[in-house]
């Protein structure tokens, strides 16, 4: 570790906290919880069987699910299957309300 | 020039080809593949399709991959092109009963299924973003499911680092070791598909007796008349009862696929209906679920046999009485005949009060010291049962585990509808089933994160029958990080009976939306 120095003020922060016993805290804030982590079981329910660790508000990351393909069988993917589902709604927080889903009911 | 750009290329080209739709919906299937498909899937030799010739999927299926040849390749099918393509893919290139039973919970959109378990390898691969009851619902031989391989790829590019992509040697295992294992599991070419070919399709029309249950409704009875009509589908008029209530009258309009898939769409006491029910394989029982075409999660269980079959008691409603307690029983099913009262044993006394065909109506007194347990019922050649109780002894709430979804805007939310399955203990220890019993229903979260941010507050309620109504979606500014009203919560269910109370609990996660929303899950 004595070979790696920090470029930037987060490293430092990170070197920091390691250094006053808050490793611990650094691994938990690294491991993903909530969003298609190698150990997610889903959208709908996060890795402990609850929903706790889902990203909350869901609408503020939805369209980083839906931009780049992220559960796409829950999510349309705007990246190649429904590059329209979101036209005109640019912010999902605001305009979650005209989302539509995208099979048609018939 | 880009790929997509190419296919939209070939897809408007080949949509420049058809006649008037009309006088394409009348070509035999092979003619119209050829006419809407064959632009883009190579007739290699003559009425072998290229990728359409080498799968067999449920209508679902086909209509599944039907919407993503309009959405995704700019195909354009009229409706009537569209039903037409669906029903000689599924005739020809369909699946044997046999096949479809073990994932016919996801065509029936039940609720809260248990998702078929096909080994850690396909549950990772395949599951972690949809049923593996949709893998399973398709055949084709390894070649091409390693071309579906490629195809997941293509479409969603970015799963390569998602779902388990990082941290293993994903797309070795996708494209050498689950081809072979899925060809295997499913193949193209069956004993079951190709006897079912050879069999002679069932005629469906006659009269038959029906009987249903509502999770958290009532039970329901009566008959359906199908009659076939001049174009070969088939129309059900239904009279029908709630047990103890109203008269349900209705009309149904159903396509059956594969000679034995019925799709029907009614008209059941002025509310619609969508049908999804599978004939068995000599046609004397039809079976499925029924649900709200709006809200798929609410709908019954529907089961129908003929009413000139052979001796079979289908329904005894209600199923168990109370020792000191009397009560109207109907005894439904076909052939039936006298009601043999002695049959009820000791301590229990009908007095049929009503018969018709294929029904009894009978007043029952149960003495208050008549021994509980199973009462064998007869009625002729048909036999059944009834049950005597003292108490509830045990409660079991089902689903042990549920979903809802909020809703808002324009997306429903789902609710979920719990049922508690009571139980009495017989005097030789043995648990014996009561069916559903009426309970007092309540949430409270489940466990202490779900405690710290309120999720029982927020998460939405229950109604007296067991239906989960959830909250309304979006951001809510008053909960943490303005999160949505999602929750974790443990549903519990109390039955009073006499001076005790019996408890139950089952788990229940209120969760997001979801936009993707087909017919297979």
């Amino acid at each position: 570790m004595s070979e790696l120095k920090p470029t930037n003020r987060k490293a430092e922060l990170l070197l920091e906290a390691v250094a006053e016993g808050h490793a611990a805290e650094v691994y938990a804030m690294d491991t993903v919880a909530g969003c298609a982590t190698t150990f997610d079981p889903g959208w709908e329910v996060d890795p402990f069987g609850g929903v706790a660790s889902l990203c909350q508000p869901m609408e503020a990351d939805l369209y980083g699910c839906s931009d780049p393909c992220w559960w796409p069988a829950q999510v349309p993917d705007t990246m190649n299957t429904y590059p329209d589902w979101d036209a005109g709604k640019p912010s999902a927080q605001n305009d979650w309300r005209e989302l539509d889903a995208v099979f048609p009911k018939k | 020039m880009p790929i997509r750009s190419v296919m939209t290329r070939l897809a408007l080209c080949m949509l420049a080809l058809p006649a008037a739709a009309g006088a394409a919906a009348a070509q035999p299937g092979a003619a119209l593949v050829r006419t809407w498909c064959s632009g883009c899937h190579h007739e290699a030799k003559p009425g072998h399709f290229e990728r359409i010739s080498v799968i067999r999927k449920t209508p679902e299926g086909w209509v599944m991959t039907l919407f993503r040849m309009r959405q995704v390749h700019h195909l354009v099918l009229t409706d009537e092109v569209h039903d037409a393509l669906v029903r000689y893919l599924a005739d020809t290139q369909g699946l044997a009963p046999s096949e479809a039973a073990p994932a016919r919970f996801a065509l029936e959109r039940r609720p809260n299924a248990q998702d078929l378990d096909l080994g850690p390898e396909l549950g990772v691969m395949c599951g972690r973003c949809h049923s593996l009851a949709r893998v399973a619902l398709q055949r084709r031989d390894s070649d091409e499911w390693l071309k579906h391989m490629h195809f997941h790829v293509g479409q969603f590019s970015t799963l390569e680092y998602q779902a388990s992509g990082r941290d293993r040697p994903w797309w070795q295992i996708a494209s050498t070791q689950l081809p072979p294992e899925l060809g295997k599991r499913f193949p193209f070419t069956t004993t079951a598909w190709s006897d079912w070919q050879k069999q002679p399709k069932r005629e469906l029309a006659g009269r038959w007796i029906v009987v249903g249950h509502v999770p958290g409704g009532r039970d329901f009875y009566g008959t359906a008349d199908i009659t076939r009509e001049a174009g070969g589908d088939y129309r059900a008029r239904y009279a029908l009862n709630e047990a103890g209530g109203a008269a349900i009258a209705g009309e149904s309009h159903a396509i059956v696929y594969t000679g034995y898939e019925w799709r029907g769409r009614a008209a059941l006491g002025g509310r619609a209906v969508r049908e999804i029910f599978a004939a068995n394989e000599d046609g004397s029982r039809i079976a499925g679920r029924w649900f709200d075409p709006e809200h798929s999660e609410l709908g019954g269980e529907w089961t129908a046999i003929r009413a000139d079959g052979a001796p079979q008691l289908l329904a005894v409603l209600p199923q168990a009485l109370r020792a000191g307690t009397s009560g109207r029983v109907v005894v439904v099913g076909s052939g039936l005949g006298a009601l043999d009262d002695a049959g009820f044993g000791a301590g229990v006394s009908a007095t049929v009060v009503r018969r018709e065909a294929n029904l009894f109506e009978a007043d029952v007194v149960v003495a208050a010291d008549a021994v509980p347990g199973a009462r064998a019922l007869r009625a002729g050649a048909a036999a059944g049962q009834l049950i005597v109780f003292r108490q509830i002894d045990e409660l079991e709430v089902r689903p042990a585990y549920g979903i809802a979804r909020l809703g808002g805007g324009k997306l429903a939310p789902v609710a979920a509808q719990f049922e508690a399955i009571a139980a009495t203990r017989l005097p030789g220890g043995a648990l014996l089933s009561l069916g559903p019993v009426a309970a007092e229903w309540s949430t409270v979260s489940f466990d202490e994160e779900a405690r710290r941010t309120s999720d029982d507050k927020y998460a939405g309620q229950m109604d007296p029958t067991g239906r989960f109504l959830p909250a309304v979606a979006g951001p809510n500014p008053t909960r943490e990080y303005s999160g949505d009203n999602v929750g974790n919560l443990a549903v519990l269910a109390s039955v009073k009976d006499g001076e005790r109370t019996v408890d139950a609990r089952s788990h229940l996660v209120v969760t997001v939306q979801r936009w993707v929303n087909p017919p297979i899950y």
